[in-house]
């Protein structure tokens, strides 16, 4: 085949078997891979109501037809299940070199079905594949993981792992790459340690071949020559990081505060902004297999009690710990950005169920007692100390490691979570980003933010300049970004390309890579099929219009000041249109006729 | 006035922000700017007489292309922020 290698690899580690499989030429026409081709499976073979943590529920690693290619920014992979956070279809993405590696070998991708009787890990060697025991690295974080089964594999091999906090069940949980890169969201490495399943090791020595090799290095340079001379692509991402976004949230009033209660105003922003961090901790930037952006960090804290070495934070970090949490210093939320890596956790949503318990603190809903120290906003050294306690499920740590939906609403205030479908929203202020809330709440996987960007159209203008505080067009523009981005991530490059390149040049490296002639509206609509085909999952698990919802707060307590002040979010008018848009009925359901136009029937 | 640099704009001015005794239009204020910066300046925030595609800029958290563009008029208590296009997530 053409640039999907043809075999799928099927791990059963109840009875610890490993089986090669044809990969479903027919599947992949229509689903691609990554997150579509994987969704596609779990809705096969797996019930939606299935526990998320049970040895029923299946666990997917994917890649894409253009994983491992010369295609721009190509060293993306999917992890795909059930989620243990949301109870949604699961699925988290990530960089680095670990998708690129699994395709050298040979495989598109991975599915684990059952649960191992005690810790094992996999080794692929090319042809060679074999499970071995874990039992020695269970408890040991991500990087103690990461290079000791190099040393027993092999050293050029790659790594994807959990640490504690995927061991321990921490409902969002990370499983980590090439030690610190995450499929970050929803919970895969709590499904991953539910398995027994500590460590995938990959060693690959082919190649991936093309069908047109000399149409598909045209169209890829022509793509990678566009990413180079985007201002975003080109500069802001190489020079400040995803950081650099603070600033502008903050001063068109967006950048949600203290939990999202005091407005979209932080009055340290600058303190936490990419531009601080490139010239106090940067040490140089790095890119992922085969990308010419390099948005990720590599950073130093040198001196003080949180002096420390790793890579990020991102941007939605540097929110979640810092505004999020009324928190100025840098060095902290680096720091407890550090331990999120180690010890395998989502910083998006350990950052902002620390800021929930804050307001829960502040409020006196929750006590000293009950935290086991002071846990009032602005505390740098609670937001280090509880993403340590939470990893490892210590004291309050082992509350805090089920998100803050389950927190606020054991004790009684669910509206104190900022999540939808309980996973918390990343930062945008949906009152001040009114098509941000619409994305939240129609999110496949609760609140995100990489499933529907619509930040890009109404705060950086790209493609187009829409403005933020009206809610007109914006159930049109994100089904266009929400079926844009299926097929991004299905393709196996990275979604920051299309700041810089859209569907044209995604459909030109697809069809030279594949050998097709399918129409660039066909491969759009593949993006929709996959959207729909996740909708259907979550309906079948029992997600209903009623979910499609944002947190109280964003909908009736208005912005207190910046441009967007006195505004709610509202999102009712725009649900109605998306609904229409999608062409669903009015209960969020897809039509007959939708579902036989995208061959779902 | 209050006028904020961000990211590579910054770098260009060489100042994170400055107060200016101004009234115009965004396009005068960008021009007064550019003779006191400097052709870098210059050259990052116009495009000829014309604002530049690869800039940001915000009248009081409002981007221009939503208020007059270039001709918004500016008052004395009017904060301005000017980025390059920026992204993230």
């Amino acid at each position: 085949m053409f640039g999907w290698a043809g075999t799928i690899l099927r791990v059963n580690l109840s009875e610890g078997t490993i089986q090669k499989e044809a990969l479903n030429r027919n599947d992949a026409k229509l689903y691609l891979g990554g997150r579509g081709l994987a969704t596609k499976i779990m809705i096969d073979e797996v019930d939606p109501q299935v526990d998320p943590l049970s040895p029923e529920n299946k666990l997917i690693f994917m890649t894409g037809p253009l994983t491992g290619t010369m295609a721009a920014s190509p060293g993306r992979y999917m992890v795909i299940s059930k989620a243990p956070l949301t109870g949604t279809i699961g699925c988290a993405n990530s960089g680095g070199h670990f998708g690129p590696e699994l395709k050298f070998a040979g495989y598109d991708g991975i599915i684990f079905e059952g649960k191992a009787e005690k810790p094992v890990y996999l080794w692929i060697n090319d042809d060679e594949v074999e499970l071995r025991s874990a039992e020695h690295l269970w408890g040991k974080d991500v990087f103690e993981t990461t290079d000791q089964v190099l040393e027993e594999t092999a050293e050029d091999a790659r790594v994807a792992c959990i640490g504690p906090a995927g061991e321990k069940g921490v409902l969002f949980a990370t499983v980590m790459n090439d030690k610190n890169r995450a499929a970050g969201r929803t919970g895969m490495g709590a499904v991953m340690g539910s398995k027994n399943l500590k460590a995938i090791v990959v060693r690959g020595t082919k190649s991936v071949e093309v069908a047109d090799p000399e149409k598909f290095k045209e169209v890829s340079t022509d793509a990678r020559r566009k990413l180079k001379e985007h201002p975003v692509t080109g500069e802001g991402l190489p020079t400040y990081g995803t950081g650099v976004l603070v600033n502008i949230l903050n001063e068109m009033g967006a950048l949600p505060t203290r939990n999202w209660r005091d407005g979209g105003i932080f009055e340290k922003a600058e303190d936490i902004s990419g531009e601080a961090l490139t010239e106090k901790y940067l040490v140089r930037n790095k890119g992922c297999f085969g990308c010419s952006i390099g948005c990720g960090r590599l950073t130093k804290i040198p001196e003080g009690k949180f002096k420390s070495f790793g890579e990020g934070p991102e941007y939605e970090a540097e929110w979640s710990y810092g505004a999020a949490c009324g928190v100025g210093d840098l060095a902290a939320i680096c720091k407890a950005n550090f331990l999120c890596n180690e010890l395998g956790l989502d910083p998006i949503t350990m950052g902002a169920t620390i800021a929930c318990a804050m307001e829960m603190y502040e409020k006196g809903i929750l006590t000293k007692e009950e935290v086991g120290r002071e846990l009032n906003f602005g505390d740098a050294d609670a937001i280090v100390e509880l993403t340590r306690m939470t990893g490892l499920r210590e004291g309050f740590g082992d509350e805090l490691a089920l998100g803050s939906y389950r927190l606020a609403e054991k004790y009684g205030h669910p509206e104190l979570s900022m999540s939808v479908k309980k996973q918390e929203m990343p930062a945008y202020d949906a009152r001040g980003v009114q098509g941000m809330g619409l994305s939240y709440a129609t999110s496949n996987r609760g609140g995100c933010h990489v499933r529907g960007y619509m930040t890009s159209v109404e705060v950086l203008g790209i493609p187009e300049k829409l403005d933020p505080l009206v809610t007109d067009e914006k159930a049109g523009w994100l089904k266009i970004f929400q079926d844009l981005t299926a097929v991004v991530d299905s393709t196996g490059i990275c979604l920051f390309t299309t700041f810089a390149i859209g569907l044209p040049e995604v459909a030109n490296m697809l069809r030279a890579a594949v050998g097709w002639t399918t129409s660039d509206e066909e491969i759009l609509q593949i993006g929709e099929r996959i959207w729909n085909l996740e909708r259907l999952f979550n309906l079948r698990a029992g997600f209903t219009k009623a979910d499609d919802t944002l947190p109280p707060r964003l909908m009736e307590e208005p912005l207190p000041s910046g441009p967007a002040k006195g505004k709610v979010n509202e999102l009712e008018v725009m649900l109605k249109e998306y609904y229409q848009v999608r062409g669903w009925n009015e209960e969020g359901v897809p039509t007959e006729e939708k579902m036989a136009e995208l061959s779902l029937r | 006035m209050k006028v904020k640099f961000f990211a590579g704009i910054r770098d260009c001015a060489g100042v994170k922000e400055d107060t200016v005794q101004f009234s115009g239009t965004v396009g005068e204020l960008l021009s007064y700017l550019s003779n006191k910066y400097g052709d870098a300046f210059r050259k990052a925030v116009l495009t000829g007489d014309q604002v530049s595609d690869r800039v940001i800029i915000l009248v009081n958290g409002r981007n221009i292309v939503h208020l007059a563009g270039i001709d918004t008029v500016l008052g004395e208590e009017d904060e301005v922020s000017i980025f390059p296009v920026v992204a993230g997530g």
